[in-house]
């Protein structure tokens, strides 16, 4: 009877230093979150921000240089298992080959800040795109998340398509179905598919927003 | 004031306060079950069961009990468990998935919120169960990093009613019913783990035996259980002592969980609630009569759709005159298309549902594509409405007369022509699709009207007060019948022509147009900012309501013949109902005070008085040209009023209504305005409306808040409320100049040098500093000029 009494004094406690803990964090990622809110929105027909930031390759690359393409934005983390459910499934990859072949420039973004999921260095970048057999254009690290937050870019995957003027023309979730299931994508719309074929045949997006989904960014706090 | 409470003071403040809303849901949800944990009933005769609960839970202590079937993933715990332990034919059971995610991780609620995944449970069984709804308990906002997510960070129960059908009894005692549930769940801190599991429990179907027997098992389990996990009772005794109840011995070990979590259900009762959606925001407004909740600090609103607001940024929350208006931040991916909003308010202890709707009276572009199941709903409520109108007081009185003098008549209706018969009818159908017709054309200038707009026009009020006047004289028998005068009105509503029934149609809509009847206003407002087909077809099925009852008495015999037969009691009836006339007279002229002040009401009374005196001379006088000169004099009456009612400006509305907006407010003005700016001085504009609830927010927030009082009694500093709940060309043409299809519209200029057009969501700082903006740039101006 003492015994049991003991060690529900113990669970308690160490519950309470726990949610006093969370409740910290709770502010931080607060304060966090509302200045980030503040941030100004991204609008569809409006010129995408422009930025420079470094790929797994060391070189510099901005959205500028591609003024004349259409320009796909993805954003990645490969721990994420939204993002596993795409890659495993060949599909992320599938797409990137398809329009890369197109001429579409295709740029992996990741804005995992250090220590966090998803954050890579440049070499084991270039492993997962081997291995994975993804086919980026470039693979770009926002460790800042300062790109992440221009785009509000919310989860991984995020997904945005630029036209060769450098507008935005669509932003949202790569596909319909909102699940880290594999077995969902064959029944999804995959709305940068979509999306890109009406641009690349001269018409105009359907859908150009769509709530993305999958696992948060994890951008540096 | 108390107004003060609510305010948004500084983003110091935003977060505290969001800190504290958090952190006390945060609490009870983690303390409660702790509480539930010591309280919970420990019953002589040792009931087992309640020694399980949310927090005690776990899978070492229920490998061997019945009804249970478990799993583990990375970071959490799921099992499927049921309340009773044999299912009874016919009734409603309760089975769950319990999730037991590790400390600091969090499974979701039906909305997962900015990022994350509902937990999906897809059930079935080896027999003809139906599985309802999950039952979701109370969420909590968790922020993660950027986001906030809605769920539990603790043990939660997702239970389901489950009906078991009558037929499931067999022959054969000992019917197993197989239920399996097939699990998909996320579970994250700040990174997320999918789980994948099927999950299956057997449970007996009723019979005496199987009772018994399944209770023997799940006690001598728990027994053996309880000397493993060191468990155990005062008295040492055991379930066996004193027999429970049938429903107690029904109870599966697991029944204190199910009752454990219904305490943090929210109430199963919807409420409704109405919304504007704004450029950024999305503005709720819930009734919050007959409704106790904690106080607003620590309320939130939870959107079942996680696509339509920005989840992480704070909700604006102000409960005024029991209205609970929240602000809630819009998604960039919500379009604004929704034809109802799912919500859930919750204290973090209780909570209540509710379905918003858009808030019609605005002018916010509605989905114009209405089901054709509820446009038939529509059209079906709008008849009803048109018959209802028939015994309004304004209307019956008219009809009354056409009855009565339908006695009268010679003709019988077997020989009269079809468009005799029919002329009432075709008096009342043309009427109300003028009325439509006028207002598709409003609208399509870009204005939208309701039924009886024509009364925010004073003009139309007086019109009306001398027309019901009039009708009253009549019915008095004040008129005297021939003079030609009274003979227009007599024929109008008691002559046996085609042409007199077709004014009967026309005037008994005139006389209605003031009137609603239930029913109606939720078709007409429907009418309004539909198609214009929806429009008619409203309006017809209005018209055809309200026409119907004299129609039959002018088509069929029998109906006319079950009208009572003329005599004495007809003329003391007629003169009874000049009495629902006045009625009329007088709330018409209560209307008019409201738009011209009393003042002005005195003047129309009195001039309604005159006009009645003139009458009542036109008929006792003899001489034809006295009565044309009396007739005369009580047309200037009428006239008197309606150039003294055009000349002088309405009353302002802002200063008789109790808002809460500055005292010294200048009404909006165009001319004014002009030269104001012309003077270089800083105007605020503030363009806002009765019925619209972000106004009202903001009014309250911002333009009630000392700060922003005193800076708009700067000097050179003027501010001018435009009000629009009675729609006026020049407000629609300075929100048209704007682009804006309806208020609020905040507009600050500094002179003519330039304008700021502010955010349709105010704090108290985006006014001030505007303000301050427009000052700055008027000093600099004058430097340079200077």
């Amino acid at each position: 009877m003492i015994k049991l009494i003991q060690t529900k004094q113990n669970k308690f406690s160490a519950k309470w230093l726990s949610k006093l803990a969370m409740g910290a964090a709770m502010c931080l990622g607060l304060s966090f979150g509302l200045s980030s809110a503040a941030n100004a929105g991204i609008k569809i027909g409006e010129p995408a921000p422009e930025f420079t930031l470094t790929n797994s390759m060391g070189e510099t690359v901005s959205l500028n240089d591609y003024k004349g393409k259409h320009v796909v934005l993805e954003w990645t983390n490969h721990q994420c298992p939204y993002v596993v459910k795409h890659y495993d499934s060949d599909n992320m990859q599938s797409l990137q080959r398809k329009y890369t072949d197109k001429d579409v420039v295709w740029l992996s973004i990741i804005s995992s800040a250090p220590g966090k999921q998803g954050y890579v260095k440049a070499d084991e970048a270039n492993q997962l795109t081997e291995s994975r057999k993804a086919d980026p254009n470039h693979v770009l690290f926002d460790p800042e998340g300062d790109v992440g937050k221009a785009y509000t870019a919310k989860t991984t995957p995020h997904m945005y398509i630029i036209n060769p003027e450098g507008i935005l023309e669509y932003a949202g979730g790569i596909d319909s179905i909102k699940s880290a299931n594999p077995k969902d994508i064959p029944k999804a719309v995959n709305y940068v598919d979509v999306g890109l074929s009406a641009l690349l045949a001269g018409q105009s997006i359907e859908k150009t927003l769509t709530p993305p989904y999958g696992c948060s960014i994890k951008y540096k706090s | 004031m108390k107004t003060k409470k609510a305010r948004i003071t500084d983003a110091l403040c935003q977060i505290s306060k969001h800190f504290l809303l958090l952190a006390f849901l945060f609490l009870t949800l983690g303390v409660l079950p702790s509480f539930a944990q010591v309280q919970s009933p420990q019953t002589d005769n040792g009931q087992l069961t309640s020694e399980l609960t949310l927090e005690t839970f776990s899978l070492e202590n229920i490998s061997s009990l019945p009804v249970v079937d478990a799993t583990t993933g990375p970071h959490i715990e799921v099992f499927l468990i049921s309340e009773d332990l044999v299912l009874a034919p016919g009734e409603t059971t309760y089975i769950g998935v319990l999730l037991k995610p590790e400390v600091l991780w969090h499974t979701y609620w039906r909305n997962p919120g900015d990022s994350g995944e509902a937990p999906v449970i897809n059930m079935s069984s080896s027999h003809n169960l139906s599985f309802g709804e999950i039952e979701w308990p109370l969420p909590s906002a968790i922020p993660v990093a950027h986001l906030v997510n809605y769920g539990y960070e603790a043990e939660n129960l997702l239970m389901f009613p489950v009906q078991v059908p009558v037929d499931l009894q067999s022959a054969n005692s000992d019917t197993i019913v197989d239920i399996t549930a097939d699990l998909s769940w996320l579970v994250c801190k700040e990174d997320c783990i999918p789980g994948f599991a099927t999950l299956s429990i057997s449970m007996p179907v009723f019979t005496s035996n199987s009772v018994a027997s399944q209770i023997e098992k799940s006690s001598d389990n728990i027994s053996e259980k309880t000397s493993a996990t060191e468990i155990s009772f005062k008295d040492g005794s055991s379930t066996k002592n004193s027999l429970p109840s049938a429903d107690e011995q029904n109870n599966s070990p697991f029944a204190a969980l199910f009752q454990q979590t219904r305490e943090l259900l929210p109430s199963t009762e919807w409420q409704g609630g109405k919304h504007e959606i704004n450029d950024k925001h999305i503005v709720v407004e819930i009734d919050m009569k007959d409704k106790s909740l904690g106080s607003t600090s620590k309320l939130m609103l939870f959107p079942f759709r996680s696509d339509i607001a920005q989840h992480a940024a704070e909700q604006i929350i102000i409960l005024e005159d029991n209205k609970l208006r929240i602000i809630v931040e819009k998604s960039i991916y919500f379009d604004g298309q929704a034809e109802s909003l799912k919500w859930l308010l919750s204290d973090g202890t209780n909570g209540f549902y509710v379905e918003s709707t858009p808030n019609i009276a605005s002018l916010l572009p509605l989905s114009s594509k209405q089901g054709s199941e509820a446009l038939y709903i529509y059209i079906i409520m709008a008849f009803i409405g048109g018959l209802i109108l028939n015994v309004m007081p304004c209307v019956l009185p008219i009809l009354s007369m056409k009855a009565m003098a339908m006695q009268h008549s010679q003709h019988s209706p077997l020989k009269i022509g079809r468009l005799h018969k029919s002329a009432y009818l075709l008096g009342v159908l043309a009427c109300f699709n003028a009325f439509a017709l006028l207002v598709i054309l409003l609208k399509s200038g870009g204005q939208q009207v309701g039924w009886g707009f024509h009364m925010q026009e004073p003009v139309v009020i007086v019109l009306l007060a001398f027309l019901f006047a009039y009708i009253t004289l009549v019915l008095l028998d004040v008129t005297q019948m021939g003079t030609r005068l009274a003979g227009v009105g007599q024929s109008l509503v008691s002559g046996d022509t085609a042409g007199s029934h077709f004014a009967t149609g026309v005037l008994a809509v005139i006389v209605a147009s003031p009137c609603t009847a239930p029913f109606m206003a939720a078709a007409l407002g429907i009418a309004m900012v539909s198609d214009a087909y929806v429009t008619f077809a409203i309006f017809n099925a209005l018209a055809l309501g309200f026409a119907l009852p004299l129609t039959l008495l002018f088509l069929s015999a029998k109906a006319k013949s079950l009208l009572p037969k003329p005599g004495q009691w007809m003329l003391t009836f007629k003169h009874w109902l000049a009495f629902p006339m006045l009625a009329t007279v007088i709330w018409l002229a209560w209307v008019y005070a409201g738009q011209m002040g009393h003042q002005m009401q005195f003047l129309l009374l009195l001039m309604i008085l005159s006009f009645a005196m003139f009458i009542w001379s036109s008929a006792k006088v003899k001489s034809n040209s006295m009565q044309i000169v009396m007739n005369l004099l009580a047309l200037a009456s009428l006239v008197a009023v309606i150039y003294v009612t055009v000349i002088v400006p309405p009353k302002q509305t802002s200063n008789n209504s109790q808002n809460t907006s500055v005292g010294a407010s200048i009404a909006f003005d165009k001319k004014r305005l002009q030269s104001l700016k012309d003077d270089g001085q800083v105007v605020v504009v503030n363009m806002t409306a009765d019925w619209c609830i972000t106004c009202k927010v903001n009014e309250h927030v911002a333009f009630a808040d000392s700060t922003v009082q005193d800076a708009l009694a700067q000097e050179n500093v003027h501010y001018m409320v435009g009000d629009w709940t009675n729609k006026n060309q020049p407000i629609l043409d300075y929100l048209t100049e704007y682009k804006r299809a309806g208020v609020p519209l905040y507009v600050v200029y500094a002179g003519n040098k330039s304008e700021q057009v502010l955010p349709q969501i105010l704090t108290p700082n985006i006014v001030i500093e505007s303000i301050q903006q427009a000052k700055k740039e008027i000093s600099n101006d004058q430097i340079n000029t200077n």
